[in-house]
């Protein structure tokens, strides 16, 4: 029983890292520029894409690849603050919501029409092996996506906390006007925050390859579990965020295996909606970091 | 590029207003050429190139999400129509060529409607041939049934053989690919203990609950009977539970992407078990090429394989030779399917759609490309389905599909994993 348990505990924790990597993107846009980013799993098949590519035309290993996908999402967030997202900033939120609603649509309608539903994969040689321990097994894909994913994290970690641009975006997230008095520049502080957390998403797409079929819907799948781990781990709460990704991951595991196959999702909105009634602010205590 | 317009002798289905011109110029050319051929060398039967053409209309998914397959079953509807047209037409019709006309139903039901209208009413049709899908099918054959226009598909639902009269189905339904799959279990172990996943919508419930019903009369024993939501991130949790039920025999009725991560799951975690996919989507060349080496000695079930006689077998290598890939259930179904409406028409002796059904419908075939199905014999009864139609049981070995089940059909012994 307990192997059972842990089991899947395991499947949890290792799959979480990665809706880690979407939601600290969602939660660090949010926290620093106060929107939010529908598009954010449209990125993630970006990323999954160009892995995709780079594997099928150069033979590149996907975890390799992360050193495209990272840098190019990077720009992109750059360019995407700079020349659209700069412009509907204002007390009003729709024009926001709209944009980046409607740049996930672009982005999936795009990648449909340029290379169609089929499922892509990739094949490594660690996709399908794993390494066995007392009984449990380990994924190696899974786990190396795992390592790096909280590697990243911790990466972020270190930047909003010791570097100036990073304390400086961490001010902005506490309190914007009060970081503007202070002469920080907001669009600059914003670029950086959309660009890293675009380049997240890559990561994440990069990380997902050797394991998970790019296909042009697939960033809806993980968007819809990153938004969750971003309200339960308080909004803009970069570290909440995280444990709120692989707590939910852990969540849906046990929820497969001890109610049903299908009902991984009944548990996680469950979780959801209880720490939404008891804890409304979220379990990082309601503040941004 | 989504459209061709490589001029073809076969397909003209959007003759445009200069390709008329041109098409007419030609005749032109071509029939006072012969004249004149004709009068310089002295008698010539006129007739071998004067008949006109029979029209058969092929509805298959050339856009959207079932593109894949849609282009292959194209290619070889084409391969089959030359096949027919070099051996000599239509003899009894002189020599008549068949004369393709293509439509693209896009995946969609709607459109399927339309364009199916569409074809009947801007051609005079003798036969159609399509759509892939079950769900398209049913719905072009209910339009070519009000249009008296035969319809002959390898769709497997069994929807299609109630009140149709104009619909002729020469392989094996949905409800005979279920026995099958439980007979191969019993292949697998002599007491096979089945677990049995799928996805929780239409398609993953109704075929599990066809196998769950048919499970006792077969002697198989389902240990676990499980739903999942299509689309899901993980497949350990769900192998973690298969493991713990003690099957040794697994069904997954799922879509690829899903399949794709259960194979996978399976070999992590070690777990030695038979995997059953069913048919679809897991018997075509687009599987392998997705899994790789994890799918070899996973098993199936298909309505038609590429390696059941020695004309299947010579088909799939002009096939290979024009697609790189080998000839799949659906594919090579619908060649068998030409040969069975150019019989119809050689026995008709017209093109009338009302005369070629009547001729179908009195199909009885158990030798050459027409009789290309598993058993080798096509006969219809009054519902339109082939009175000898089963399924085959199929293996990947070697990046290929081979036959394995039942005895009659094997063509190559069943690898154990």
């Amino acid at each position: 029983m307990w192997e059972t348990v842990a089991q899947a505990v395991i499947n949890g924790l290792l799959i979480g890292g990665i809706y880690a990597l979407v939601s600290i993107g969602v939660t660090l846009i949010f926290g620093v520029v106060k929107i939010v980013n529908f598009a954010q799993g449209e990125f993630v098949m970006i990323g999954m894409y160009i892995s995709f590519f780079l594997a099928n035309q150069y033979g590149i290993d996907p975890l390799l690849s992360l050193f495209v996908s990272m840098p190019v999402l990077f720009v992109a967030g750059v360019l995407i603050q700079h020349y659209l997202i700069r412009r509907v900033l204002g007390p009003n939120d729709m024009p926001q919501i709209f944009l980046t609603f409607a740049l996930s649509l672009l982005l999936l309608n795009l990648a449909l029409m340029l290379f169609t539903a089929n499922y892509r994969t990739v094949h490594t040689s660690y996709s399908d092996e794993a390494f066995h321990v007392g009984g449990l097994y380990i994924p190696e894909a899974k786990l190396i996506a795992f390592v790096v994913a909280m590697l990243l994290s911790g990466a972020l970690w270190l930047f909003l906390h010791t570097t100036d641009l990073g304390k400086a975006m961490r001010a902005a997230a506490q309190n914007r006007d009060v970081a503007m008095l202070m002469g920080i520049n907001p669009n600059r502080v914003f670029c950086v925050a959309l660009g890293i957390a675009l380049a997240l998403a890559g990561a994440a797409g990069s990380l997902l390859m050797p394991f998970y079929s790019a296909y042009p819907l697939v960033g809806q799948v993980f968007v819809l579990m990153a938004f969750v781990a971003v309200v339960l781990g308080t909004l803009g709460n970069v570290i909440g965020a995280l444990i709120a990704s692989l707590m939910m991951g852990i969540a849906e595991s046990l929820g497969i295996q001890f109610v049903g196959a299908d009902s991984g999702s009944i548990v996680v909105f469950a979780m959801l909606l209880l720490t939404l009634a008891f804890k409304p602010t979220g379990l990082g205590g309601g503040r941004a970091r | 590029m989504k459209k061709q317009h490589r001029p073809s002798v076969i397909n003209n289905a959007d003759p445009g207003q200069t390709r008329a011109r041109q098409h007419s110029r030609r005749k032109f050319l071509l029939k006072t050429g012969g004249i004149l051929a004709a009068s310089a060398f002295g008698a010539v039967p006129l007739r071998g190139w004067a008949a006109d053409p029979v029209n058969i209309g092929a509805l298959y998914p050339t856009t959207g999400s079932m593109a894949q397959i849609g282009v292959g079953c194209v290619a070889a509807a084409k391969l089959a129509v030359e096949m027919v047209n070099e051996s000599g037409g239509i003899k009894s019709l002189g020599g008549a060529k068949l004369n393709l006309i293509l439509s693209d139903v896009q995946s969609d039901t709607t459109v399927t409607r339309t364009e199916t209208d569409r074809l009947i009413s801007g051609n005079k049709l003798s036969a159609i041939h399509g759509c892939f899908a079950s769900a398209l099918t049913l719905i072009a054959s209910e339009v070519a049934e009000r249009a008296h226009v035969p319809l002959i598909s390898g769709s497997s639902s069994d929807q299609l053989n109630k009140g149709r009269t104009y619909t002729f189905t020469p392989f094996a339904r949905a409800s005979q690919f279920a026995r099958a799959q439980l007979q191969m279990a019993k292949l697998v172990s002599e007491h096979p203990k089945v677990a049995v996943i799928f996805e929780n919508t239409a398609f993953g419930t109704s075929t599990s609950n066809g196998l769950r019903e048919l499970a006792p009369g077969e002697g198989v024993e389902i240990v676990m009977f499980e739903p999942y939501s299509a689309g899901f991130t993980d497949a350990s949790p769900l192998i973690n539970k298969v493991k713990s039920s003690g099957a040794n025999a697994l069904f997954s009725v799922s879509y690829l992407n899903d399949l794709i991560l259960i194979v996978r799951s399976v070999k992590q975690v070690g777990l030695n078990i038979a995997i059953n996919g069913g048919s679809g989507g897991f018997v075509i060349p687009d599987f392998y090429k997705n899994v790789g080496k994890l799918a070899e000695g996973l098993q199936g079930v298909a309505h038609w394989n590429h390696d059941m006689d020695a004309n299947s077998a010579k088909v799939n290598e002009e096939y290979k030779k024009r697609t790189g890939e080998f000839l799949f259930e659906y594919a090579g179904g619908l060649v068998a399917q030409t040969f069975m409406i150019a019989d119809a028409l050689e026995r008709a002796a017209s093109a009338d759609p009302q005369k070629v059904r009547d001729a179908l419908s009195s199909l009885d075939v158990s030798s050459g490309y027409a009789a290309m199905a598993p058993g080798g014999k096509v006969k219809f009864g009054p519902d339109g389905k082939n009175v000898y139609g089963r399924p085959v049981g199929v293996q990947w070995q070697n990046g290929d599909l081979a036959s394995v089940f039942p005895k009659e059909d094997a063509r190559a012994p069943l690898l154990k994993t």
